[in-house]
Protein backbone atom coordinates (compact mmCIF):
# COMPACT_ATOMS: atom_id res chain seq x y z
CA UNK A 1 0.00 0.00 0.00
CA UNK A 2 2.74 2.42 0.99
CA UNK A 3 4.72 1.51 -2.12
CA UNK A 4 1.70 2.25 -4.35
CA UNK A 5 1.32 5.67 -2.81
CA UNK A 6 4.94 6.48 -3.46
CA UNK A 7 4.59 5.38 -7.04
CA UNK A 8 1.62 7.71 -7.54
CA UNK A 9 3.41 10.65 -6.04
CA UNK A 10 6.63 10.18 -7.98
CA UNK A 11 5.30 11.68 -11.22
CA UNK A 12 4.31 14.80 -9.35
CA UNK A 13 7.93 15.44 -8.59
CA UNK A 14 9.32 14.98 -12.05
CA UNK A 15 6.58 15.23 -14.65
CA UNK A 16 4.93 18.05 -16.48
CA UNK A 17 1.53 16.63 -17.33
CA UNK A 18 0.37 19.59 -19.37
CA UNK A 19 1.87 22.18 -21.68
CA UNK A 20 1.67 25.76 -20.52
CA UNK A 21 1.50 28.26 -23.35
CA UNK A 22 1.74 31.44 -21.34
CA UNK A 23 1.70 34.35 -23.73
CA UNK A 24 3.10 32.28 -26.57
CA UNK A 25 1.58 29.99 -29.10
CA UNK A 26 -0.49 30.91 -32.11
CA UNK A 27 -3.21 33.48 -31.59
CA UNK A 28 -6.60 32.39 -32.89
CA UNK A 29 -7.71 34.73 -35.67
CA UNK A 30 -10.71 36.90 -34.92
CA UNK A 31 -12.06 36.50 -38.44
CA UNK A 32 -10.99 35.20 -41.84
CA UNK A 33 -12.32 36.18 -45.22
CA UNK A 34 -12.06 34.19 -48.43
CA UNK A 35 -11.43 36.37 -51.45
CA UNK A 36 -11.23 35.76 -55.18
CA UNK A 37 -10.03 38.36 -57.64
CA UNK A 38 -10.98 38.07 -61.30
CA UNK A 39 -9.92 40.02 -64.35
CA UNK A 40 -7.23 40.69 -66.89
CA UNK A 41 -4.98 43.35 -65.46
CA UNK A 42 -2.97 43.66 -68.67
CA UNK A 43 -5.88 45.49 -70.20
CA UNK A 44 -6.30 47.80 -67.24
CA UNK A 45 -2.81 48.98 -66.41
CA UNK A 46 -2.24 52.71 -66.48
CA UNK A 47 0.01 54.07 -69.20
CA UNK A 48 3.63 53.31 -68.51
CA UNK A 49 2.91 50.34 -66.26
CA UNK A 50 3.90 47.03 -67.81
CA UNK A 51 3.39 44.56 -64.98
CA UNK A 52 2.18 44.04 -61.47
CA UNK A 53 4.85 44.50 -58.89
CA UNK A 54 3.15 42.98 -55.86
CA UNK A 55 -0.57 42.39 -56.05
CA UNK A 56 -2.22 42.46 -52.65
CA UNK A 57 -5.66 42.69 -51.14
CA UNK A 58 -6.16 44.81 -48.07
CA UNK A 59 -9.00 45.60 -45.72
CA UNK A 60 -9.82 49.30 -45.58
CA UNK A 61 -12.24 50.52 -42.93
CA UNK A 62 -14.65 53.19 -44.06
CA UNK A 63 -15.06 56.72 -42.78
CA UNK A 64 -18.26 58.55 -42.12
CA UNK A 65 -18.02 61.30 -44.68
CA UNK A 66 -20.31 63.97 -46.00
CA UNK A 67 -19.62 65.77 -49.20
CA UNK A 68 -19.56 69.56 -49.34
CA UNK A 69 -22.68 71.45 -50.44
CA UNK A 70 -21.13 72.79 -53.63
CA UNK A 71 -20.88 69.22 -54.94
CA UNK A 72 -24.49 68.21 -54.45
CA UNK A 73 -26.44 71.41 -55.01
CA UNK A 74 -27.53 72.12 -58.57
CA UNK A 75 -24.73 73.75 -60.51
CA UNK A 76 -25.44 77.42 -61.22
CA UNK A 77 -23.52 77.41 -64.50
CA UNK A 78 -21.85 75.19 -67.00
CA UNK A 79 -18.47 76.12 -65.61
CA UNK A 80 -19.58 75.17 -62.11
CA UNK A 81 -20.89 71.85 -63.42
CA UNK A 82 -17.53 71.22 -65.02
CA UNK A 83 -15.75 71.95 -61.76
CA UNK A 84 -18.11 69.61 -59.92
CA UNK A 85 -17.39 66.88 -62.43
CA UNK A 86 -13.65 67.41 -62.21
CA UNK A 87 -13.26 68.09 -58.51
CA UNK A 88 -16.02 66.39 -56.57
CA UNK A 89 -15.74 62.76 -55.60
CA UNK A 90 -18.74 60.45 -55.69
CA UNK A 91 -20.95 61.63 -52.81
CA UNK A 92 -22.05 58.03 -52.24
CA UNK A 93 -18.61 56.51 -52.63
CA UNK A 94 -16.65 54.60 -50.07
CA UNK A 95 -14.24 56.86 -48.19
CA UNK A 96 -11.36 55.23 -46.36
CA UNK A 97 -10.63 55.90 -42.73
CA UNK A 98 -7.88 53.41 -41.95
CA UNK A 99 -6.03 50.67 -43.75
CA UNK A 100 -5.91 47.37 -41.92
CA UNK A 101 -4.11 44.17 -42.86
CA UNK A 102 -3.31 43.05 -46.37
CA UNK A 103 -2.12 39.81 -47.94
CA UNK A 104 -0.77 38.83 -51.35
CA UNK A 105 -3.33 37.81 -53.92
CA UNK A 106 -3.20 36.49 -57.46
CA UNK A 107 -5.80 36.65 -60.20
CA UNK A 108 -8.30 33.79 -60.02
CA UNK A 109 -6.57 32.23 -57.03
CA UNK A 110 -8.58 32.19 -53.81
CA UNK A 111 -6.82 33.75 -50.87
CA UNK A 112 -7.67 34.26 -47.24
CA UNK A 113 -7.32 37.47 -45.32
CA UNK A 114 -7.13 36.93 -41.59
CA UNK A 115 -7.80 39.51 -38.90
CA UNK A 116 -6.08 39.37 -35.56
CA UNK A 117 -7.27 42.76 -34.36
CA UNK A 118 -10.68 44.31 -34.08
CA UNK A 119 -11.30 47.60 -35.83
CA UNK A 120 -10.30 50.49 -33.63
CA UNK A 121 -12.93 52.68 -32.05
CA UNK A 122 -12.12 55.54 -34.40
CA UNK A 123 -13.49 53.63 -37.39
CA UNK A 124 -16.64 52.53 -35.62
CA UNK A 125 -19.68 54.76 -35.89
CA UNK A 126 -22.06 55.01 -32.96
CA UNK A 127 -21.65 54.93 -29.22
CA UNK A 128 -20.27 52.09 -27.13
CA UNK A 129 -23.66 50.40 -26.88
CA UNK A 130 -24.40 50.54 -30.59
CA UNK A 131 -21.66 50.93 -33.13
CA UNK A 132 -20.59 49.46 -36.40
CA UNK A 133 -17.68 49.53 -38.83
CA UNK A 134 -17.79 48.80 -42.53
CA UNK A 135 -14.82 47.84 -44.61
CA UNK A 136 -13.96 47.37 -48.24
CA UNK A 137 -11.50 44.81 -49.54
CA UNK A 138 -9.22 46.63 -51.93
CA UNK A 139 -6.98 44.92 -54.48
CA UNK A 140 -3.90 46.97 -55.24
CA UNK A 141 -0.48 46.71 -56.75
CA UNK A 142 1.93 47.53 -53.97
CA UNK A 143 4.34 49.48 -56.14
CA UNK A 144 6.35 50.83 -53.23
CA UNK A 145 6.77 47.46 -51.51
CA UNK A 146 5.48 48.82 -48.24
CA UNK A 147 3.23 45.82 -47.70
CA UNK A 148 0.21 48.00 -47.25
CA UNK A 149 -1.97 50.40 -49.19
CA UNK A 150 -0.93 54.00 -48.87
CA UNK A 151 -3.81 56.42 -49.08
CA UNK A 152 -3.65 59.60 -51.09
CA UNK A 153 -5.21 62.98 -50.44
CA UNK A 154 -6.55 65.68 -52.71
CA UNK A 155 -4.06 68.45 -53.39
CA UNK A 156 -5.16 71.97 -52.74
CA UNK A 157 -4.15 74.87 -54.89
CA UNK A 158 -1.82 77.31 -53.11
CA UNK A 159 -3.31 79.79 -50.68
CA UNK A 160 -2.28 83.28 -49.73
CA UNK A 161 -1.59 84.98 -46.44
CA UNK A 162 -0.10 82.84 -43.73
CA UNK A 163 -0.39 79.86 -46.04
CA UNK A 164 1.43 81.53 -48.94
CA UNK A 165 4.08 78.86 -48.90
CA UNK A 166 1.77 76.15 -47.68
CA UNK A 167 2.66 72.77 -49.03
CA UNK A 168 -0.18 71.38 -51.08
CA UNK A 169 0.34 67.88 -49.78
CA UNK A 170 2.70 65.01 -50.35
CA UNK A 171 2.93 63.07 -53.56
CA UNK A 172 0.20 60.64 -54.51
CA UNK A 173 0.55 57.06 -53.46
CA UNK A 174 2.34 54.90 -56.00
CA UNK A 175 0.04 51.98 -55.27
CA UNK A 176 -2.38 51.22 -58.09
CA UNK A 177 -5.87 50.12 -57.15
CA UNK A 178 -7.46 47.55 -59.45
CA UNK A 179 -10.60 46.65 -57.61
CA UNK A 180 -12.59 46.84 -54.42
CA UNK A 181 -15.47 44.93 -52.95
CA UNK A 182 -17.19 48.14 -51.90
CA UNK A 183 -16.66 51.13 -54.18
CA UNK A 184 -19.86 53.09 -53.88
CA UNK A 185 -23.37 52.76 -52.56
CA UNK A 186 -24.69 53.27 -56.10
CA UNK A 187 -23.27 49.92 -57.18
CA UNK A 188 -23.53 46.38 -55.93
CA UNK A 189 -21.16 45.92 -53.04
CA UNK A 190 -19.83 43.29 -50.72
CA UNK A 191 -18.63 44.82 -47.49
CA UNK A 192 -17.07 43.63 -44.28
CA UNK A 193 -19.11 44.58 -41.25
CA UNK A 194 -18.21 44.54 -37.61
CA UNK A 195 -20.94 45.36 -35.15
CA UNK A 196 -20.94 45.82 -31.39
CA UNK A 197 -24.09 46.24 -29.35
CA UNK A 198 -27.34 47.24 -30.92
CA UNK A 199 -27.89 48.18 -34.53
CA UNK A 200 -29.45 51.49 -35.46
CA UNK A 201 -31.50 50.95 -38.62
CA UNK A 202 -31.77 54.72 -39.09
CA UNK A 203 -28.04 55.23 -39.22
CA UNK A 204 -26.92 56.86 -42.44
CA UNK A 205 -23.46 55.31 -42.22
CA UNK A 206 -23.30 53.44 -45.54
CA UNK A 207 -26.97 52.52 -45.10
CA UNK A 208 -28.61 49.37 -46.41
CA UNK A 209 -32.22 50.35 -45.84
CA UNK A 210 -34.56 47.56 -46.76
CA UNK A 211 -32.04 44.79 -46.22
CA UNK A 212 -33.09 42.22 -43.66
CA UNK A 213 -32.00 41.05 -41.21
CA UNK A 214 -29.78 43.61 -39.59
CA UNK A 215 -26.06 42.90 -39.48
CA UNK A 216 -25.20 40.33 -36.82
CA UNK A 217 -22.92 41.10 -33.93
CA UNK A 218 -19.27 40.55 -34.59
CA UNK A 219 -17.90 40.13 -38.07
CA UNK A 220 -20.05 39.46 -41.11
CA UNK A 221 -20.07 39.86 -44.85
CA UNK A 222 -22.89 41.98 -46.21
CA UNK A 223 -24.01 42.69 -49.72
CA UNK A 224 -26.41 45.15 -51.26
CA UNK A 225 -27.39 45.94 -54.79
CA UNK A 226 -26.99 49.69 -54.52
CA UNK A 227 -29.30 52.55 -55.35
CA UNK A 228 -29.27 55.21 -57.99
CA UNK A 229 -27.63 58.56 -57.34
CA UNK A 230 -30.95 60.29 -57.98
CA UNK A 231 -32.68 58.10 -55.43
CA UNK A 232 -29.92 58.76 -52.98
CA UNK A 233 -30.15 62.54 -53.35
CA UNK A 234 -33.95 62.49 -53.21
CA UNK A 235 -33.86 60.42 -50.04
CA UNK A 236 -31.28 62.69 -48.47
CA UNK A 237 -33.40 65.77 -49.20
CA UNK A 238 -36.43 64.12 -47.64
CA UNK A 239 -34.52 62.93 -44.60
CA UNK A 240 -34.91 59.29 -45.55
CA UNK A 241 -32.47 56.51 -46.26
CA UNK A 242 -32.34 55.37 -49.87
CA UNK A 243 -33.94 51.94 -50.11
CA UNK A 244 -32.12 48.88 -51.37
CA UNK A 245 -33.75 46.14 -53.35
CA UNK A 246 -34.15 43.39 -50.73
CA UNK A 247 -33.54 40.72 -53.33
CA UNK A 248 -29.99 42.01 -53.76
CA UNK A 249 -29.18 41.93 -50.07
CA UNK A 250 -27.05 39.21 -48.59
CA UNK A 251 -25.66 38.55 -45.18
CA UNK A 252 -23.39 35.74 -44.10
CA UNK A 253 -20.78 34.77 -41.60
CA UNK A 254 -17.20 35.27 -42.77
CA UNK A 255 -16.59 31.52 -43.03
CA UNK A 256 -19.61 31.08 -45.27
CA UNK A 257 -18.87 33.79 -47.78
CA UNK A 258 -16.49 34.15 -50.66
CA UNK A 259 -15.92 37.75 -51.59
CA UNK A 260 -15.51 38.24 -55.29
CA UNK A 261 -13.73 41.29 -56.61
CA UNK A 262 -13.63 42.11 -60.29
CA UNK A 263 -10.74 43.99 -61.81
CA UNK A 264 -11.61 47.47 -62.99
CA UNK A 265 -9.72 50.34 -64.56
CA UNK A 266 -7.87 52.21 -61.80
CA UNK A 267 -9.58 55.55 -62.53
CA UNK A 268 -12.93 53.92 -61.67
CA UNK A 269 -11.88 52.63 -58.28
CA UNK A 270 -8.94 54.71 -57.11
CA UNK A 271 -11.16 56.95 -55.00
CA UNK A 272 -11.43 54.16 -52.42
CA UNK A 273 -7.81 55.03 -51.68
CA UNK A 274 -8.45 58.74 -51.28
CA UNK A 275 -8.47 60.06 -47.75
CA UNK A 276 -10.35 63.25 -46.88
CA UNK A 277 -9.21 66.08 -44.62
CA UNK A 278 -12.69 66.83 -43.37
CA UNK A 279 -15.66 64.53 -43.09
CA UNK A 280 -18.46 66.87 -42.04
CA UNK A 281 -19.10 68.72 -45.33
CA UNK A 282 -17.41 71.83 -43.98
CA UNK A 283 -15.49 73.98 -46.42
CA UNK A 284 -12.42 76.05 -45.73
CA UNK A 285 -12.46 79.12 -47.92
CA UNK A 286 -9.00 80.34 -48.67
CA UNK A 287 -7.25 83.60 -49.15
CA UNK A 288 -6.16 84.05 -52.74
CA UNK A 289 -2.39 84.11 -53.16
CA UNK A 290 -0.63 87.25 -54.27
CA UNK A 291 0.64 85.63 -57.41
CA UNK A 292 -1.45 83.66 -59.84
CA UNK A 293 -1.68 79.98 -58.94
CA UNK A 294 -0.83 77.44 -61.58
CA UNK A 295 -4.19 76.65 -63.10
CA UNK A 296 -2.92 74.31 -65.78
CA UNK A 297 -4.86 71.01 -65.87
CA UNK A 298 -7.40 72.46 -63.47
CA UNK A 299 -11.03 73.31 -64.03
CA UNK A 300 -12.20 76.62 -62.59
CA UNK A 301 -15.45 78.49 -62.12
CA UNK A 302 -16.94 81.44 -60.35
CA UNK A 303 -19.91 80.58 -58.19
CA UNK A 304 -22.01 81.93 -55.39
CA UNK A 305 -21.51 80.50 -51.95
CA UNK A 306 -24.06 77.79 -51.19
CA UNK A 307 -26.99 79.52 -49.55
CA UNK A 308 -26.97 77.36 -46.41
CA UNK A 309 -23.26 77.87 -45.89
CA UNK A 310 -23.50 81.37 -44.50
CA UNK A 311 -21.66 80.85 -41.22
CA UNK A 312 -22.26 83.58 -38.68
CA UNK A 313 -22.72 86.38 -41.19
CA UNK A 314 -26.41 85.93 -41.66
CA UNK A 315 -28.02 86.85 -43.99
CA UNK A 316 -26.19 85.13 -46.81
CA UNK A 317 -23.12 86.84 -48.12
CA UNK A 318 -23.03 88.19 -51.61
CA UNK A 319 -19.51 86.89 -51.99
CA UNK A 320 -18.52 85.08 -55.12
CA UNK A 321 -16.08 82.24 -54.78
CA UNK A 322 -13.50 81.14 -57.28
CA UNK A 323 -13.53 77.36 -57.27
CA UNK A 324 -10.57 75.41 -58.56
CA UNK A 325 -10.50 71.67 -59.08
CA UNK A 326 -7.50 69.46 -58.56
CA UNK A 327 -5.26 68.74 -61.52
CA UNK A 328 -6.56 66.19 -63.95
CA UNK A 329 -3.65 63.80 -63.47
CA UNK A 330 -3.85 63.72 -59.71
CA UNK A 331 -5.11 60.62 -57.93
CA UNK A 332 -7.81 62.21 -55.81
CA UNK A 333 -10.45 64.72 -56.66
CA UNK A 334 -10.68 67.87 -54.63
CA UNK A 335 -11.62 71.53 -54.67
CA UNK A 336 -10.00 74.74 -53.58
CA UNK A 337 -12.31 77.63 -52.75
CA UNK A 338 -10.97 81.19 -52.96
CA UNK A 339 -12.85 84.22 -51.75
CA UNK A 340 -11.77 87.84 -51.71
CA UNK A 341 -12.92 88.27 -48.16
CA UNK A 342 -13.11 85.93 -45.23
CA UNK A 343 -11.53 84.18 -42.29
CA UNK A 344 -9.89 80.83 -41.93
CA UNK A 345 -12.79 79.35 -40.04
CA UNK A 346 -15.72 81.34 -41.38
CA UNK A 347 -16.03 82.92 -44.77
CA UNK A 348 -18.69 85.32 -43.50
CA UNK A 349 -16.89 86.43 -40.38
CA UNK A 350 -17.58 90.01 -39.28
CA UNK A 351 -13.91 90.96 -38.99
CA UNK A 352 -12.17 89.36 -41.93
CA UNK A 353 -8.64 87.99 -41.89
CA UNK A 354 -8.31 89.14 -45.47
CA UNK A 355 -10.31 91.51 -47.60
CA UNK A 356 -9.40 92.14 -51.23
CA UNK A 357 -12.85 93.13 -52.35
CA UNK A 358 -11.68 96.64 -53.11
CA UNK A 359 -8.39 95.59 -54.62
CA UNK A 360 -8.42 92.02 -55.97
CA UNK A 361 -5.17 90.29 -56.98
CA UNK A 362 -4.18 90.96 -60.55
CA UNK A 363 -4.90 87.36 -61.56
CA UNK A 364 -8.36 87.28 -60.00
CA UNK A 365 -10.89 86.38 -62.69
CA UNK A 366 -13.87 88.60 -63.47
CA UNK A 367 -16.27 86.97 -61.06
CA UNK A 368 -18.71 89.83 -60.86
CA UNK A 369 -17.02 91.47 -57.87
CA UNK B 1 -5.45 71.42 58.58
CA UNK B 2 -5.09 72.02 54.86
CA UNK B 3 -1.38 71.38 55.12
CA UNK B 4 -2.01 68.00 56.69
CA UNK B 5 -4.47 67.10 53.96
CA UNK B 6 -1.94 67.98 51.22
CA UNK B 7 0.67 65.76 52.82
CA UNK B 8 -1.75 62.83 52.97
CA UNK B 9 -2.82 63.25 49.33
CA UNK B 10 0.77 63.48 48.17
CA UNK B 11 1.68 60.37 50.09
CA UNK B 12 -1.23 58.45 48.62
CA UNK B 13 -0.34 59.61 45.13
CA UNK B 14 3.28 58.57 45.47
CA UNK B 15 2.25 55.22 46.86
CA UNK B 16 -0.14 54.61 43.98
CA UNK B 17 2.36 55.61 41.31
CA UNK B 18 4.99 53.38 42.89
CA UNK B 19 2.56 50.49 42.74
CA UNK B 20 1.84 51.19 39.06
CA UNK B 21 5.56 51.34 38.35
CA UNK B 22 6.06 47.98 39.98
CA UNK B 23 3.24 46.56 37.90
CA UNK B 24 4.69 48.05 34.66
CA UNK B 25 7.96 46.34 35.44
CA UNK B 26 6.30 42.91 35.50
CA UNK B 27 7.84 40.60 32.86
CA UNK B 28 5.91 40.36 29.60
CA UNK B 29 6.03 36.62 30.01
CA UNK B 30 3.84 37.09 33.06
CA UNK B 31 1.52 39.51 31.33
CA UNK B 32 1.30 37.54 28.06
CA UNK B 33 2.15 34.02 29.06
CA UNK B 34 3.21 31.62 26.37
CA UNK B 35 1.69 28.22 26.65
CA UNK B 36 3.27 26.60 23.60
CA UNK B 37 5.26 23.65 24.72
CA UNK B 38 4.40 20.88 22.31
CA UNK B 39 6.25 19.73 19.19
CA UNK B 40 3.36 20.40 16.82
CA UNK B 41 3.07 23.76 15.08
CA UNK B 42 0.47 24.93 12.63
CA UNK B 43 0.51 28.18 10.69
CA UNK B 44 -1.42 29.89 7.92
CA UNK B 45 -1.29 33.24 6.25
CA UNK B 46 -1.09 35.46 3.23
CA UNK B 47 1.33 34.39 0.51
CA UNK B 48 3.06 36.71 -1.92
CA UNK B 49 5.34 35.25 -4.55
CA UNK B 50 6.79 35.60 -7.97
CA UNK B 51 4.61 33.55 -10.35
CA UNK B 52 6.25 30.17 -10.72
CA UNK B 53 6.96 30.28 -14.45
CA UNK B 54 6.98 34.03 -15.05
CA UNK B 55 9.70 36.47 -14.22
CA UNK B 56 7.25 39.29 -13.74
CA UNK B 57 4.11 40.05 -11.80
CA UNK B 58 3.02 39.26 -8.29
CA UNK B 59 1.16 36.15 -7.31
CA UNK B 60 -0.91 36.43 -4.16
CA UNK B 61 -2.87 33.90 -2.18
CA UNK B 62 -2.88 31.88 0.97
CA UNK B 63 -0.71 29.19 2.45
CA UNK B 64 -0.63 26.88 5.45
CA UNK B 65 1.59 24.25 6.94
CA UNK B 66 2.11 21.92 9.82
CA UNK B 67 5.39 20.78 11.36
CA UNK B 68 6.35 18.48 14.13
CA UNK B 69 9.59 18.51 16.02
CA UNK B 70 11.82 20.55 18.26
CA UNK B 71 15.18 21.76 17.01
CA UNK B 72 14.69 19.67 13.91
CA UNK B 73 11.16 19.44 12.62
CA UNK B 74 9.48 18.05 9.57
CA UNK B 75 6.09 18.60 8.05
CA UNK B 76 4.06 19.50 5.03
CA UNK B 77 3.01 22.80 3.56
CA UNK B 78 0.68 23.93 0.84
CA UNK B 79 -0.13 27.21 -0.76
CA UNK B 80 -2.22 28.64 -3.54
CA UNK B 81 -1.54 31.92 -5.21
CA UNK B 82 -2.74 33.46 -8.42
CA UNK B 83 -1.55 36.10 -10.86
CA UNK B 84 -3.02 37.55 -14.04
CA UNK B 85 -1.05 39.29 -16.74
CA UNK B 86 -1.87 40.43 -20.26
CA UNK B 87 -0.20 40.73 -23.61
CA UNK B 88 -1.62 42.21 -26.77
CA UNK B 89 -3.29 38.91 -27.59
CA UNK B 90 -3.79 37.04 -24.34
CA UNK B 91 -4.93 37.56 -20.79
CA UNK B 92 -3.33 34.74 -18.83
CA UNK B 93 -4.00 33.65 -15.26
CA UNK B 94 -1.72 31.29 -13.41
CA UNK B 95 -2.86 29.55 -10.26
CA UNK B 96 0.19 28.15 -8.52
CA UNK B 97 -0.40 25.30 -6.09
CA UNK B 98 2.71 24.46 -4.14
CA UNK B 99 2.84 21.28 -2.12
CA UNK B 100 5.98 20.78 -0.10
CA UNK B 101 7.41 18.35 2.30
CA UNK B 102 9.54 20.44 4.62
CA UNK B 103 12.47 19.97 6.91
CA UNK B 104 13.03 22.71 9.45
CA UNK B 105 16.02 23.59 11.55
CA UNK B 106 14.93 25.95 14.30
CA UNK B 107 16.46 27.80 17.22
CA UNK B 108 14.35 29.34 20.02
CA UNK B 109 15.36 32.79 21.18
CA UNK B 110 13.30 34.32 23.96
CA UNK B 111 9.68 34.42 22.82
CA UNK B 112 10.71 33.83 19.27
CA UNK B 113 11.99 31.08 17.08
CA UNK B 114 14.36 31.49 14.16
CA UNK B 115 14.23 28.74 11.60
CA UNK B 116 15.51 27.69 8.23
CA UNK B 117 12.97 25.72 6.23
CA UNK B 118 13.72 23.59 3.18
CA UNK B 119 10.76 22.42 1.14
CA UNK B 120 10.64 19.96 -1.71
CA UNK B 121 7.62 18.97 -3.75
CA UNK B 122 5.49 19.53 -6.78
CA UNK B 123 4.18 22.83 -8.02
CA UNK B 124 0.93 22.54 -9.91
CA UNK B 125 0.19 25.39 -12.26
CA UNK B 126 -3.28 25.83 -13.63
CA UNK B 127 -3.20 28.16 -16.59
CA UNK B 128 -6.24 29.89 -18.02
CA UNK B 129 -5.89 31.95 -21.18
CA UNK B 130 -8.47 34.26 -22.71
CA UNK B 131 -8.06 35.62 -26.22
CA UNK B 132 -8.25 39.37 -25.94
CA UNK B 133 -11.05 40.84 -28.08
CA UNK B 134 -12.26 37.30 -28.75
CA UNK B 135 -15.61 37.65 -27.04
CA UNK B 136 -16.30 40.88 -28.91
CA UNK B 137 -15.45 39.18 -32.17
CA UNK B 138 -17.75 36.26 -31.41
CA UNK B 139 -15.12 33.60 -30.81
CA UNK B 140 -16.21 30.60 -28.81
CA UNK B 141 -14.73 27.45 -27.37
CA UNK B 142 -11.00 26.92 -27.38
CA UNK B 143 -10.52 29.85 -29.74
CA UNK B 144 -11.80 32.14 -27.01
CA UNK B 145 -10.27 30.54 -23.95
CA UNK B 146 -8.28 27.50 -22.99
CA UNK B 147 -6.64 26.06 -19.95
CA UNK B 148 -3.93 23.64 -19.01
CA UNK B 149 -2.53 22.05 -15.90
CA UNK B 150 1.13 21.32 -15.51
CA UNK B 151 3.24 19.95 -12.71
CA UNK B 152 6.83 20.84 -12.03
CA UNK B 153 9.23 19.74 -9.32
CA UNK B 154 10.12 22.60 -7.05
CA UNK B 155 12.08 23.58 -3.97
CA UNK B 156 11.89 26.44 -1.49
CA UNK B 157 14.40 27.64 1.05
CA UNK B 158 12.86 30.03 3.52
CA UNK B 159 13.92 31.84 6.57
CA UNK B 160 11.20 31.76 9.22
CA UNK B 161 10.70 33.99 12.22
CA UNK B 162 8.05 33.01 14.73
CA UNK B 163 7.14 35.31 17.59
CA UNK B 164 4.96 33.86 20.27
CA UNK B 165 2.39 36.44 21.15
CA UNK B 166 -0.07 35.03 23.62
CA UNK B 167 -1.07 31.62 24.78
CA UNK B 168 -0.66 29.23 21.90
CA UNK B 169 -0.74 31.90 19.22
CA UNK B 170 2.17 33.35 17.35
CA UNK B 171 3.02 35.62 14.47
CA UNK B 172 5.01 34.05 11.66
CA UNK B 173 6.95 35.65 8.86
CA UNK B 174 8.81 33.67 6.26
CA UNK B 175 10.44 34.23 2.94
CA UNK B 176 13.14 33.11 0.62
CA UNK B 177 14.08 31.85 -2.80
CA UNK B 178 12.18 29.24 -4.74
CA UNK B 179 12.94 27.24 -7.81
CA UNK B 180 11.13 24.93 -10.17
CA UNK B 181 12.37 22.93 -13.11
CA UNK B 182 10.25 23.63 -16.18
CA UNK B 183 11.04 22.60 -19.73
CA UNK B 184 14.42 21.40 -18.58
CA UNK B 185 15.49 24.73 -17.18
CA UNK B 186 15.64 26.10 -13.70
CA UNK B 187 13.23 28.94 -12.98
CA UNK B 188 14.08 30.93 -9.91
CA UNK B 189 11.75 33.06 -7.88
CA UNK B 190 10.85 34.05 -4.41
CA UNK B 191 8.04 33.56 -1.96
CA UNK B 192 6.95 35.08 1.30
CA UNK B 193 4.26 34.54 3.88
CA UNK B 194 2.87 36.58 6.72
CA UNK B 195 0.50 34.78 9.00
CA UNK B 196 -0.46 33.39 12.34
CA UNK B 197 0.70 30.23 14.04
CA UNK B 198 -0.73 27.97 16.61
CA UNK B 199 1.30 25.65 18.76
CA UNK B 200 -0.29 23.59 21.53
Amino acid sequence: MRRAGVLCLTPLLVAACGKLEGFGGPAPPLASFDIVFHGDLALLRPPGVTDEHSLRVGLVWGAQWLTEPFCVLPAESGDAAAVIAAGCRDPFGFVPAAVSVSVPIAVDVPTTLTLFQLPAADVMVGDVTSRIAYGSLVVFDDRDDSGTLELSRPHRAPSGGRQEDFQTGGPDSRDIIYGASFVTMTEHDQRIAYREGLFDPLSAFYPRAGCEPEPPRGFSVLAAGGFSEAAGLASALSGQLPPEDPSTCMESAPVDATITIDARPPPEVQEVGCDERTDDSSVRYREPPTYAPDLANRTVACAHLPTFDTGTGSPASGLIQFVVSGRSFERCKGLTHYTLRGCREDVNCLVPDWDFTANPPTWWPPCGQ
Amino acid sequence: MLRDLAVVVTALALTASAAWADEARRPVDDEWPVQSTGPLAVDAGLVLALPATWQTGLSSGIGAGVTRGRRFAWGVRGSWSTATESSLVWTVSHDDFRLRGVAVLQQPAGRGVFALRLGLGPTFIYEHRTRNQGARAGLTGSDLENSALATFPGADLEGVVTLHVFGRWSLTVSGGPTAIIADGTLHGGWTGQLGAGWQP
